[in-house]
Order: C-alpha cells, then structure tokens, then sequence
C-alpha cells in the first residue's frame, strides 16, 4: 500500500504520461499517427525504456503561457535497449501544444543528446511538432541552436538518426539536416525551410505540404532524406535494422552476427550476369544481393540518384557499407547528385568504422552543360575526397566498365583501395574504344581510302590492346582477375585479412571536403 | 477526322479524341465498353528488401539524361505495367530502358526514333 505523498506522485506522474490528454492522442491517431510514447514502446525492447525528465515544465509567461500546462513540455526522452544495445531517444509529443519546442524542451533534448555522447551510445530524435514555440521568443531559438550544436559535437562520435513523422518545419529541420541518417514516414511526415503557406504569401507559388516537403519529395528530389517507409510501424522497424548494422560509436565495429550463409558459396550466377554487348544494361542489385550473406541488402538512399546504389550487407555477419554503380539507371554514370549520395555514405561508413565495398561498372561522368554549370567539379571531388581520406578496409570489384575520371573516382588502387579485383571482360580505360580511336588515329582514319572502315579496324584495335584488366593488372593497379563466381569468396577473404588495417594520417585540425 | 468520345471508367468521365486514319468515310462507332487491362500478376520479386510500390498515380516520364531515343517500345492506348520498357534512349554509350513508373494507359509518345533528348524532355505521358 502506498502511502499518501506515495499517491500523490502516482497520481503526478499517470496524469503526466497521458500527455495532451485523451481528446488530443485521439485526433493523433485519426492521422494516423501513435503518441510520443507509443512510437518509443515500439521503438525499444519491450518495457526496456526509462523516461527522464517526466517533470520539467516551461518557464514562459508571455501571452498567458503561464496558466497553459504542458506535460514534459512536449517531448518524452530517456534511454532503453535495442536488440539489447542502449540507445538515448527523444520523441516529441504533438499531442502537448502541438509538440512545440521551447527552452525547456530544448533543454530535455539536449541532455538526452549530451548522455548519449557520454555514454557512446546512438541518438534517435522522432520529430512531431509545429516548430518554434513563438510565445518563448528568443529562449525557443536558443534552443535549437544548442540542439544544432550537440548535434554537430556528436557527429561522428555516435550515430544519429532523425525520424520524421510529423511536421518538422523552419529552424526544426537542421537538427535532422546534421544527423547521419533521416527516416520519413508517407503521408505525415513533412520537412521545409518555409511552409506552402508562407511561399504562396510571398511568391504567389501554390504547393501542398507532401509535394513541397513530404517524404518522396526528400527521397527521390532533394536527396535531404534517407528513408522514405510506408508507415510508422514499418518506420520503426527500419531504425531497428538499421541500427544493427552500426556501432555504438566512433571506438567500436559494428556488431558481427554468427554467418549461416556458406563463406566459399560460388556466384554462379554472376558468370553471365553481364551482357556480351556492352552496350547493354543488367541490375546491380542482382550481384548485390548474390555476394551478401543470405542476399540481405539494407538500402540507403534508394530513391535519390539511382545511378548510384548505396546500402548495407553483411560477409561473413561482418556490416560492409557498398557502394555500386547501376548500369540500369543513367548507364550507372557518375553525376551531382550520385557523387553527393556516395561521398556522404563513405564518411558515414568511415566514421563508423564499417568497411567499404565499391562494385564498379561505370562509363564515366555525365556530360553536359546542367552539370558543370551545377558544380560536377566540387560535387565529383567530394567523392574522391572521401574515398581517399576513408581509412577503414576498402575493396573494389570492377564488374565491366571502369573509364576516365570516374575510374579513379571508384575507390580505385590510387585512393587507396587496399583490394582491387576485376572480371575477366573488364575495360579499364581513359575512355571508351570508339571516342578513343578517332582522336588516337584521327588523321590516319581522314587519309584512308574508306575511311568508315579504317575506323572500325582502329575501334578494334584499340579495344584489343586496351580494353582489358591485364594491363592494369601488369601495373599492380588491380590485384587480380577472377571469375565473377569467385566474388563472393574472395571479397570475405580480403575483408577478413583487412581487420587489423591501422592509417597514420598527418596531423591536422580537419580536412577541406569541397562542399 | 477527329471525333470526341466521353468514356466513363470506374465513374470517372474521360473524353478522349480518336482520329479517324484511312480513307473510310463511314461513321466509327464508338467502341461498346471499354477493356480494363486484366490486373498484372504481382512481379516476381528480386532477393532484395521489398520495395515500396511505386507511386499510384503514373505521369509524364521524362528524359533522366540526354542522349538519342533508339527505339520505341510503346503506342497511344497501350497498357503497360510498372517496370515496362517505354523508350531506350542510348547515351554514355549505353541502351538505358526508360520504363513506367506505374501501371497505366499511354497517351502520347512525344519523340521519334533518332531523336536527340536533353535531360527533362517529354518522352511519354500517360492517361
């Protein structure tokens, strides 16, 4: 039997944990969305998570704040464990004055986010709130800058994942815009800088709210977002994923998880994956799928640049960030937007000391004025910087084509791959055999009788001296050629023989990313 | 010569135009009902995670990058299904096959074989 004061701080905290109250949880999920709490319970193990700071109240008393009670000033935080690991999480409650964020709020997310660095553990914020708490003013921006803040100390330390399944709007989206990783649920979960209210009012421009900064529009447009889920129950279980693949911080490796799957199982697929006709597109994701353990591939990015494919699988249980062209889309060239994808992956992976598998088919950057007048310069350097300054184990696969620029872009020997394996009908070249021979052999072609075919027999020629891995190979620039059924096994030996890899990198404040 | 039909499909009222071609004065008539595509059967899935369906509303596909349409794969009143080849368009020196977004009915193809495309073009839109 509890006593009196016992009772009392029952009664306090049940009142509490019912948030904005039954009417407001009720039009929550009419929307189709669960509470702070619910999305937490589904979210941790089961009854694993411990609430903190249940009490702090707002300070306000402009505009009549001071009579308005606000339960956890809008926002659940705590900690609790994920397939057993902890994790720090804050969630903001919509249901308590549309989850708006004041200093107190702000307060609650920031200790949330200084235990998780702390400890060395990930932080997941779930945003749902109309934005700034006007009434508090200046003490409401403040608070976001000190979120921002911890979120760039964090950064790289431990990984931090953003959920948007409400509205997340102005200052709000910066916090999501520094973490590692962004979920977006269908539907509900909106991002923007200014609202389609405010952008009519000043550009007469009419938009809806999912078009302008819904989940699909920050997947496949802006390339802000990196999942796009259906709802908040699949949302959930994406984090949970996700998150076995990654370390608790900077100072671990990922989990590794007991490999079912046969360590030396032959591709054979892969023998004839590609087309004889090189002309002709296949699907990255087949070779993908066919090296993973048991052909899991957990995508990042999926719907943002395809031409480029990024995401997690396991060899050997052990988490390998993989990076692959996809001659299927844009003839797997490298562009703005797929340098961008690629180079913020490689530093995502680097800095959480997941190993970098690059699977290589690519006819070089995409030409055209829109790209070099949009930036293809900085944007592909990113890519290249990125590669180069990545210290963890990295291995190439080059699976047909590998040209130019983009070549040496690929994690190729030069950036420091420390593999570099290639199919037999590898073309490793300055660019392909046709644009070669009619600069190469220009006049030679002009002067001949038939010049059509004197091309050809150039085109040829060219192509048998040079459109091949053995040169390359001769040059030590590519360890070995193998056939494509061997990927598999060669890949997991080669990561296998990287685990002890150590960099010495010279001393430095940071380096200059071109951004 | 150019007749206007209303058609009515699932309650949603359509008027489609439908050019008489040949030399046949005779008055078409218009046809008795309208053949709904029978549904595709599900696609077999890849071993990957399973992807979202596509976006339910299929609309105009553009050129993803320039290069020369090489072949046409797709009429007006065609039915396609999501993943289907549309239009190969050949640049860096590669066959990409632009293909539907969604399940729908081709309404009109805005290139010709041998065509030059930039980036953003008007390839295919449908109904």
């Amino acid at each position: 039997m509890a006593n009196a004061k016992q009772e009392e701080m029952l009664e306090k905290k049940a009142k509490l944990r019912q948030g904005g109250g039954e009417k407001a949880i009720a039009r929550q999920h009419s929307l189709g969305k669960y509470t702070a709490r619910e999305r937490l319970e589904k979210l941790f193990d089961e009854n694993s998570f411990v609430e903190t700071g249940l009490f702090v109240k707002h300070r306000c008393t402009n505009f009549g704040m001071d009579k308005k009670e606000a339960a956890g000033d809008g926002v659940v935080t705590g900690y609790g464990t994920v397939n057993g690991r902890l994790v720090y999480a804050s969630a903001q409650d919509f249901t308590v004055i549309g989850g708006s964020l004041g200093e107190m709020q702000a307060m609650k997310i920031a200790n949330a986010q200084e235990a998780a660095l702390k400890v060395g553990c990930p932080m997941i914020s779930i945003n749902d709130s109309g934005g700034a708490r006007i009434q508090e003013g200046v003490d409401a921006l403040a608070g976001y800058g000190r979120i921002f803040y911890n979120n760039t100390m964090a950064s790289g330390v431990i990984p931090q994942i953003s959920v948007i399944m409400g509205p997340c709007a102005g200052g709000a989206v910066y916090s999501p815009a520094i973490t590692d990783f962004i979920f977006m649920v269908k539907g509900t979960g909106e991002m923007f800088i200014t609202g389609p209210q405010v952008i009519k009012a000043v550009t007469g421009e009419e938009v809806s709210a999912e078009d302008l900064g819904g989940a699909m529009a920050h997947n496949q447009v802006s390339g802000c977002a990196h999942f796009a889920c259906e709802n908040e129950d699949a949302c959930l279980e994406e984090i949970r994923e996700l998150l076995s693949y990654l370390p608790q911080n900077n100072n671990e490796l990922a989990p590794g998880y007991e490999c079912t799957d046969d360590l030396n199982r032959e591709n054979t697929v892969l023998d004839t994956i590609v087309p004889e006709n090189p002309n002709k597109a296949y699907d990255m994701y087949s070779v993908i799928s066919e090296i993973a353990d048991n052909g899991e591939f957990f995508e990042y990015q999926k719907y943002f640049a395809p031409n480029i494919v990024t995401g997690f699988i396991r060899l050997n249980g052990q988490s390998i960030g993989v990076i692959a062209s996809q001659p299927k889309a844009m003839a797997g060239c490298l562009d703005i937007n797929s340098s961008d994808k690629a180079s913020r992956f490689i530093r995502t992976c680097d800095a959480f000391n997941i190993p970098l598998l690059t699977l290589e088919d690519v006819p070089g950057f995409l030409p055209g004025s829109s790209q070099e007048h949009g930036g293809i310069i900085r944007h592909g350097a990113k890519m290249l910087f990125a590669y180069s300054e990545a210290s963890v184990p990295k291995v190439t696969l080059i699976t047909r084509k590998a040209y130019g620029g983009a070549y040496i872009g690929m994690c190729s020997k030069h950036l420091g791959a420390d593999f570099v394996y290639a199919w037999p009908n590898t073309e490793i070249a300055v660019m392909g055999a046709e644009g070669a021979a009619n600069i190469i052999f220009a006049k030679d072609i002009k002067a001949a009788e038939d010049p059509a075919a004197r091309r050809q027999e150039r085109i040829k020629e060219y192509q048998d001296t040079m459109m091949n891995p053995y040169i390359a190979a001769s040059r030590g620039y590519v360890d070995d050629v193998i056939m494509p059924h061997e990927s598999r096994k060669y890949l997991i030996s080669a990561f296998e023989s990287l685990k002890g890899k150590r960099v010495d990198k010279p001393l430095k404040k940071h380096g200059n990313i071109p951004l | 010569m150019t007749r206007k039909f209303n058609i009515i499909v699932d309650g949603v009222a359509h008027e489609v135009e439908v050019e008489e071609l040949g030399g046949s004065a005779a008055p078409v008539s218009a046809p008795a009902a309208v053949q709904r595509p029978a549904a595709a059967p599900a696609p077999k899935a890849a071993p990957k995670p399973a992807a979202p369906k596509a976006a339910a509303a299929a609309g105009d596909v553009t050129a993803p990058l320039q290069g020369t349409v090489l072949s046409i794969e797709v009429k007006p009143g065609d039915s396609v299904k999501a993943g289907q080849t549309l239009v190969v368009i050949e640049a860096m020196k590669m066959e990409n096959e632009i293909v539907a977004p969604a399940d729908g009915v081709v309404k009109s193809v805005s290139v010709n074989k041998g065509d030059n495309v930039s980036a953003g073009d008007l390839l295919v839109s449908f109904n």
